[in-house]
C-alpha cells in the first residue's frame, strides 16, 4: 500500500516538473534565427465578433510568409467558413499567388445554452477530435517526424479554443514538436479577462490584451493598444 | 440627412422602441435628419411583441421617413451613407463605425448577463471617440451631441501585430 502510494507520487512529482518544463516562461529567450523562411500558420476562427477579429490580425501578417494556412472552425459555424474562403480570395485579388489554405472542423467544446451536466462528454468527444488534428494525424500523414501540424496557432476564443489547447499541451507533455501558441484578447475586453483567456494565459506562449486595464504584476500579458 | 439605427443580430427590444419613440424622432427632426433607417435583428419593433410583418417596411412617424429592416446583408453601405449612426454596443459594429468615421451614439444593452459590452463603451466614451448613453437618455443625448467634439479612431495599424508574430517566430 505504501509502495504504491510512494510510486503514485514520485509519478505525481515527475508529471508536476514535465509540466513545469513545457508552459511558457513570461520571459523571451531570442528564438534561433528561421532556417526556412515559411512558417505554416494555423487561425482558431471563433465565429462572430472573433472571427472578424481573428482575420484583422492575419491581414497585418506577411501571408507570402505565414503559408500554408489553416483555419479551425467549430463545426455547425458555416458563416466563419464564408468568411475565411472571402478572405482568401480577397488576397488572391490583391496578389495571385498558388492558392494555399484548408479549412478543418473540430466538435464544440460546449453548445450554446447546453446543461453543464452534459459538457463533459461533449468536452472529450472535442479533444478527442483536437488530439487526432494535433497529435495523431502529423504522426501518420506527412511521414516526417519532427514536424508540427502548424509552426503557429493563433487563438482569440472563445470556448473551444480551449479544448485545441489542452491537446497542444498533451502533445508537448510527450516531447512531440508542438506548435507556437499567441492568444490575442477580443478588443471588447476592456475590465476583466474572459473565461477563455483565464485558462489560457499561463499556458500559450504570448498572451496579448488590447486594453491597458488586463496587464496584471504577475507580467504574463503584454499589451500594444488596439490591434484590429 | 440620415441615421442609422442597429442592432445587430441581438434582441434589444428598447433600442428599437426608443428609436422610433416620439421623443427621439423630435429631437432628431430638431438637429435636421429627415430620414431613419432601423436594423432590428430579432428585436421587436411593437411593445405587444410583434413586428410589422413585412421586411423591409417604411413608415412615416411624426414626419420623418422611417425604413425597418430585420436583417440586411451588409450594413457596411448604409454607415457609409448615413450622417449619425445610433447602435447597441458590439465590438464588431462599433469598430466598423469608428474605422468610417461616422459620428457614433452607442447604447448597451442592459439586460445582457456578462455585460462587459458596457465598459468597452464607456471606456470609447472616455477617450473621446463616441458617445455612450441609455435607451431612457437617447433624446437628451441626440440634443446634446456635438460630431464636430468626437475625437477621431485610429485607422488599422497591422504593424504591430506583425513585428509581435515575426519576432516570435524568429523572423526577426
Amino acid at each position: 500500500m505504501t509502495i504504491t502510494f510512494q510510486i503514485l507520487t514520485a509519478l505525481a512529482f515527475l508529471l508536476s516538473c514535465r509540466v513545469y518544463l513545457v508552459l511558457p516562461t513570461s520571459c523571451h529567450p531570442k528564438p534561433p534565427r528561421r532556417y526556412s523562411n515559411k512558417c505554416s500558420l494555423a487561425i482558431f476562427l471563433g465565429s462572430g465578433g472573433h472571427t472578424s477579429e481573428a482575420l484583422m490580425l492575419t491581414s497585418a501578417l506577411d501571408l507570402t510568409r505565414y503559408a500554408p494556412r489553416t483555419y479551425i472552425i467549430s463545426e455547425g459555424d458555416t458563416l466563419s467558413a464564408k468568411k475565411a474562403i472571402a478572405f482568401e480570395i480577397h488576397l488572391q485579388a490583391a496578389e495571385p499567388t498558388p492558392q494555399d489554405y484548408r479549412i478543418l472542423r473540430i466538435p464544440r467544446a460546449r453548445r450554446v445554452h447546453q446543461s453543464l451536466l452534459t459538457v463533459p462528454p461533449t468536452f472529450m468527444h472535442s479533444l478527442l477530435a483536437c488530439i487526432h488534428l494535433v497529435t495523431i494525424s502529423p504522426l501518420l500523414g506527412r511521414g516526417t517526424i519532427g514536424a508540427p501540424f502548424v509552426d503557429l496557432l493563433i487563438l482569440n476564443g472563445p470556448g473551444t479554443c480551449v479544448t485545441l489547447c489542452a491537446a497542444i499541451v498533451l502533445n508537448k507533455l510527450i516531447g512531440l514538436p508542438s506548435p507556437k501558441m499567441i492568444y490575442v484578447e477580443s478588443f471588447a475586453r476592456v475590465e476583466s479577462l474572459s473565461l477563455t483567456g483565464r485558462i489560457l494565459r499561463h499556458v500559450v506562449d504570448r498572451f496579448i490584451v488590447q486594453w491597458p486595464g488586463l496587464l496584471s504584476a504577475d507580467g504574463r500579458e503584454e499589451c500594444y493598444g488596439c490591434l484590429v | 440627412m440620415l441615421v442609422f439605427v442597429t442592432v445587430g443580430s441581438t434582441k434589444f427590444d428598447s433600442l428599437v422602441q426608443a428609436a422610433i419613440s416620439e421623443l427621439v424622432i423630435a429631437a432628431l427632426r430638431n438637429k435636421g435628419y429627415t430620414q431613419v433607417i432601423l436594423q432590428r435583428g430579432n428585436s421587436d419593433l411593437t411593445t405587444d411583441g410583434g413586428g410589422f410583418g413585412q421586411d423591409p417596411l417604411t413608415i412615416r412617424k411624426d414626419g420623418m421617413e422611417v425604413e425597418t429592416w430585420k436583417f440586411k446583408p451588409s450594413i457596411q453601405n448604409d454607415i457609409e451613407r448615413a450622417d449619425l449612426v445610433i447602435s447597441h454596443a458590439g465590438s464588431g459594429t462599433i469598430l466598423d463605425v469608428l474605422r468610417s468615421g461616422k459620428p457614433l451614439i452607442v447604447v448597451p444593452n442592459p439586460t445582457l448577463l456578462d455585460n462587459h459590452q458596457e465598459e468597452l463603451a464607456s471606456e470609447l466614451s472616455n477617450l473621446g471617440h463616441l458617445r455612450a448613453t441609455s435607451t431612457h437618455d437617447l433624446a437628451e443625448t441626440i440634443a446634446s451631441f456635438d460630431p464636430g467634439t468626437l475625437i477621431p479612431f485610429p485607422p488599422f495599424d497591422g504593424s504591430k501585430f506583425r513585428r509581435l508574430v515575426d519576432e516570435e517566430m524568429g523572423f526577426i
